[in-house]
């Protein structure tokens, strides 16, 4: 065999399409001609490139009219084929069942009638469940005898596996396109249905059977999706798990809000790229924590040696100028670049056959490439790739050798498969080898989540991640490629190392978390951070949390010390919102708990001068016994009508995820008044992210105004 | 299995790779749910055990037909279709903005408009729906031969499309 550039083979070869005798004379060919060789490889990437890129295709699903009317369908067995039923026997062939699946998706339609948010599209839809039988039928049977013409015409190979039923079926008339190559040439059956790959497979089993869509459970699933029956775009394999927004709580009834703070920000990540694509995303998609906690704030910097400041802040309700908002801003201690702790990072890295693609290993590559320009000839960084085997292929080297180590990784190809465990226990050695106690001692694993332990069992890799932790060598880890969110392993491994995970999808993404935010993403300041709100019934009537749904704590978790919270890294930011409802302002359906019979009633007469106080623990990144502060909100401040940028940008954020979650809170606000709100916050955004901010809102009020 | 079981089993099955394949096809998304509907409504008329086998292939070829029939009808009405126009108009398709874009998450999709209908076609039931070559020329209508000369002509074009992007980079 030749080497032709043009030959398709080669492609075959990659898609394991090839019989043995073809793939042996291609692989000899590989063997012999490294120009050859070179070709495939980069037709390989390609493929793994596309794979991915089509696979990050948000998904669309059927509404739960159009669903139920193939469930009510799905009732009648055809007794042969189309054209022996008349219409109006496979409408009478409707069981009871079917008739009360449609009366349910009239009510439903009804319903969401009364709500206002009907559209005309949705009136046909119904209508077109309500007579589809019959029109479907009718139009079946006028297409067939075409249909059966038409392919009698153009093709009638003997083993053809759709015969001209299927074909009626089909009713596909003849296309320009098909001029190209018409010869109808179907060889016998697949002896198994074409399988989809496999680990896709068994993912969609997993959340189709969770999700109980099987039998009578039609009806089931159509109630639980009433709520979000406008969200009908879900990304690929993710799942989100439901959230019921907080609402207001009476202060009377509930003096006390507790909750864990979030650094996490992937929600914002998902958001930008579905609107990107074009798609609304789905609400339980859109966490208003996360998307606020994207964005860097200007709080000032702690200058009492605590881990962290605190700023509060009050001014009117965007959405609702009647009541008042409330910002917490967490400002984690800036450490200044010059005087951080040496690095001593040992990078653990996959280079298995899967991470041929190039938003992996050559995004890792940058990715790092980019974190080594930051680092000096205090900090040492090791190199450890793993794939059949585990090796070292850059002993400890000091940060400021740029080339040598931009060397070592360039030298870096994909190719085998993954052993993790032989490779973990590989770095962490080497991370002791150098290891300092005034440094941070860092793995930091990258990989695509196919990560397979190899010959260590699962419990002694998990083990050793947390004797290592505890003896002071933290791990992080970088997912690589699109698709992968749900990785608990990773996600557990990291949490095991006291470390983090962050998730890279493009090279942007790389740089916040490993040039921006490096500090942030290596250096912890703070661990167990707990933050409980009480109010003054005598200036607050009732209040709501925007968004931590998810990290809601039982009032007596916070002086529990047992139990975990979120960590802090030098210079993060954390903000969270409270809507206030004043004393005099009237409240919104919130049911009221009945006075107490045996009880003392609370003071009625706490001093109106203070509307809340905010207290938090946290640990020492390396401690055990939290410290507790308090910062009390004057009533006064209440009253505020200025505001800082920061304030305003994280308001209009939160606004923004309220519009994207239909939230019933939402008021009159829309997204021209966020882009307005943000327009006038963006300060000195000296990377860019609140511009982007802008263009989003921009994207999301164009896609819901086609919707 | 009973019809109805089977029915529900490969619409829960095929329900979102069907979509997602018609919404390539159409670029709207009540086009794409209405060829995705009709084209179950069909099953639940078909003969089973014609479809049995190769019902991913069946599917995804009657899906592609209905698609095609759906804006055959529309076209003599309006040349440009709404659901060209959602595409054109949505913001995430504009030109300039796609220009000053260059990471991956945007490239391959920009390089893919590029290519022919077919091949376009061909390589996204590849690589989106897994189906073998067998199966796409089912769905395409056309011979194996045809598949993977279609997939391979156009793997070809993205990467020296690729290697001539990051040749200029570089």
């Amino acid at each position: 065999m030749n080497f032709d550039p043009n030959d398709p083979r080669l492609t075959a070869y990659i898609l394991n399409e090839l019989t043995d005798a073809e793939r042996d004379e291609v692989e000899a060919l590989l063997a012999a001609n490294p120009e050859a060789a070179t070709f495939v490889a980069e037709l390989r990437a390609t493929t793994g490139l596309l794979a991915t890129s089509l696979a990050a295709e948000p998904e669309l699903t059927l509404d739960p009219a159009r669903r139920a009317g193939i469930a009510a369908a799905a009732e009648t067995q055809p007794a042969g084929r189309i054209v022996e039923f008349p219409w109006w026997r496979t409408l009478a062939g409707f069981g009871a069942a079917a008739a009360a699946l449609m009366l349910a998706v009239v009510g439903l339609h009804l319903q969401r009638v009364k709500e206002s948010r009907s559209s005309a599209n949705e009136q046909q839809i119904v209508a077109g469940i309500v007579d589809e039988q019959p029109t479907d039928a009718a139009r079946g049977v006028a297409t067939t005898q075409a249909g059966i013409k038409d392919d009698r015409l153009v093709a009638s190979p003997p083993e053809a596996t759709f015969d001209a039923a299927d074909l009626e079926m089909m009713a596909e008339p003849p296309m320009e396109e098909q001029s190209l190559d018409n010869a109808f040439t179907m060889s016998a059956p697949a002896p198994a249905a074409a399988p989809a790959s496999p680990a896709l497979a068994s993912t969609r089993a997993v959340g189709f059977a969770a999700k109980g869509i099987v039998g009578s459970q039609f009806a089931e699933r159509r109630r639980q999706e009433r709520d979000n029956v406008s969200t009908i775009i879900s990304p690929s394999q993710d799942d989100f798990d439901v959230i019921r927004e907080n609402g207001f709580l009476r202060v009377g009834d509930h003096p006390l809000s507790t909750f864990s703070i979030d650094v996490d920000t992937a929600s914002y990540a998902v958001v930008r790229k579905m609107l990107n694509d074009g798609f609304r995303p789905p609400r339980d998609a859109v966490r208003i924590e996360e998307l606020i906690n994207y964005f860097t704030y200007d709080d000032p910097a702690p200058v009492d040696g605590r881990p962290f400041a605190t700023r509060l802040e009050a001014a009117p309700c965007p959405w609702n100028p009647r009541h008042h908002l409330v910002r917490i801003g967490i400002k984690g201690k800036v450490i200044d670049r010059a005087e951080r702790p040496p690095l001593n990072l040992v990078y653990l890295l996959d280079v298995s056959g899967s991470m041929n693609d190039p938003n992996k290993l050559p995004l890792v590559k940058r990715s790092l490439q980019a974190l080594v320009n930051q680092l000096d000839a205090r900090d040492r960084v090791a190199i450890v790739v793993y794939a059949g085997a585990a090796g070292r292929v850059l002993p400890p080297t000091p940060g400021d050798q740029g080339t040598a180590i931009l060397e070592a990784l360039e030298r870096l190809e994909a190719g085998g498969s993954t052993a993790g465990g032989a490779g973990i226990e590989l770095a962490y050695r080497t991370a002791r080898e150098q290891f300092q106690s005034n440094a941070v001692n860092r793995v930091i694993l990258c990989t695509d989540g196919d990560f397979n332990v190899g010959t260590v069992q699962r419990g002694d890799l998990e083990a050793m991640i947390e004797r290592e932790a505890k003896s002071g060598v933290f791990l992080t880890v970088l997912g690589f490629g699109m698709g992968n969110y749900k990785d608990s392993t990773l996600e557990l491994l990291s949490n095991k190392g006291n470390g983090n995970y962050a998730y890279i999808d493009d090279f942007n993404e790389a740089r916040k978390v490993l040039v921006d935010q490096m500090l942030g993403t290596m250096v912890t300041i703070a661990k167990d951070v707990k933050i409980q709100v009480e109010f003054n019934p005598a200036v607050v009537a009732a209040y709501r949390l925007i968004g931590y749904e998810n990290r809601i704590l039982k009032k007596e978790d916070f002086n529990n010390d047992k139990v975990d919270a979120g960590e802090i890294g030098a210079g993060h930011s954390v903000t969270a919102l409270y809507e206030l409802i004043p004393v005099g302002q009237p409240l919104p359906d919130v049911p009221a708990v009945d006075a107490l019979k045996y009880q003392m009633p609370s003071s009625p007469a706490a001093p109106d001068t203070e509307a809340l106080t905010v207290k938090m623990r946290y640990k020492e990144p390396d401690g055990d016994t939290s410290t507790k502060l308090e910062f009390p909100l004057s009533a006064e401040a209440l009253g505020q009508t200025v505001s800082s940028d920061d304030f305003r940008f994280a308001a209009a954020v939160a606004g923004f995820g309220m519009l994207l979650r239909d939230s019933e809170h939402r008021g009159s606000f829309t997204y021209a008044d966020a882009l307005r709100l943000a327009e006038s916050a963006l300060g000195p955004d000296r990377l860019g992210y609140r511009a982007e901010f802008l263009k989003l809102v921009r994207n999301a009020e164009a896609i819901t105004g086609r919707e | 299995m009973e019809h109805r079981e089977w029915i529900e089993t490969l619409v829960g099955r095929h329900e979102k790779p069907l979509c997602r394949y018609a919404y390539s096809l159409t670029r709207s998304v009540s086009a794409a749910q209405d060829a995705v509907q009709e084209t179950f409504l069909r099953l639940c008329k078909a003969d089973r055990a014609k479809v049995e086998g190769h019902e991913a292939a069946w599917l995804f070829r009657v899906c592609r037909s209905r698609v095609f029939d759906m804006q055959r009808k529309e076209k003599p009405m309006n040349p440009l279709t709404p659901a060209r126009e959602a595409v054109l108009a949505a913001p995430g398709h504009n030109p300039a903005e796609a220009a000053d874009r260059h990471d991956t998450e945007t490239l391959v999709p920009r390089l893919m408009d590029g290519l022919p209908e077919r091949q376009r076609e061909a390589i996204r039931l590849k690589f989106q729906q897994n189906l073998s070559y067998r199966d796409i020329a089912r769905v395409l209508d056309t011979s194996e031969g045809n598949v993977g000369f279609l997939i391979h002509t156009g793997i070809k074009s993205l990467r020296d499309q690729m290697k001539t992007l990051s040749g200029a980079v570089s």
